[in-house]
């Protein structure tokens, strides 16, 4: 039994990772086609394992933060902490800015939904609609 | 005999004495001055973090939880170096006895909450 769990989780984190590798080798194209440099194909593995890497930490550092505020779910404050460290994106206020739009987008999604389940009276289940969710966040990170 | 205001800081006799002693080797007077200057701005950043940890629990004092999370944040505490360990290792005994609780005679816990 805790084999077969080891083993899918295994999978799960080989799946994780081929996602995380798929993208940043599109982010590198981008890089490519914007400075002219070539990427070599070890490069971007490199790049595609630190993030992976970072994202244990950040998963970590966020669960923290949550609960030390005693929350469970982690908010877009406990990001904003996170991003203290890195003067690039507190200085220039790009955090502050991004979970603004956010919050703002959210609000009209918010609405939008309310109008749709007032008219769909709940038709989807709650499987779907953070599978909807998780969408709409990589299009924003990406 | 004007003193110039000067901002409170660790005496420096005080921060020699801590550096000299980890550093285990010769240390220059020029290198000292630096380490001087780090430790300030190193406590200038301290307080900030401190207060945005504090304001992030909902809180205006600053608790031994935001130290703690402080500390997780520097890398010092992780899960197989706890803080208890962290002050047992590094602190003299008078200021270990407040901070860990300790079990006195006659059913009393020493610090008491």
């Amino acid at each position: 039994m805790a084999a077969a769990g080891a083993e899918e989780r295994q999978m799960l984190a080989q799946r994780l990772k081929a996602a995380v590798h798929y993208t940043v080798g599109c982010l590198c194209q981008e890089v490519e086609e914007d400075k002219d440099v070539q990427f070599s194909k070890q490069s971007i593995a490199a790049i595609s394992e630190i993030t992976f890497r970072q994202c244990e930490i950040f998963a970590k550092d966020l669960e923290m933060f949550a609960r030390h505020a005693k929350r469970t779910t982690v908010t877009t404050e406990d990001v904003k902490l996170l991003a203290r460290r890195s003067n690039s994106l507190t200085k220039l206020k790009y955090i502050t800015q991004k979970s603004e739009e956010l919050a703002s987008s959210n609000m009209e999604q918010k609405e939008k939904k309310r109008k749709k389940s007032s008219a769909a009276k709940g038709a989807r289940t709650p499987g779907e609609q953070e599978a909807a969710v998780t969408e709409n966040e990589d299009s924003n990170t990406a | 005999s004007q003193k110039k205001p000067r901002e409170p800081q660790i005496p420096r006799s005080l921060i020699n004495e801590i550096f000299r002693h980890f550093a285990k080797m010769p240390v220059t007077r020029d290198a000292l001055q630096i380490v001087e200057k780090c430790s300030e701005r190193y406590f200038k950043q301290l307080s900030n973090d401190l207060e945005v940890y504090t304001h992030h629990a909902g809180r205006t004092t600053v608790e031994a939880a935001d130290l703690e999370v402080l500390m997780r944040r520097q890398g010092l505490v992780t899960d197989k170096m706890p803080l208890n360990v962290l002050i047992e290792r590094f602190l003299p005994l008078e200021y270990r006895k407040l901070l860990i609780p300790v079990a006195m005679s006659g059913n009393k816990v020493i610090p008491c909450k």
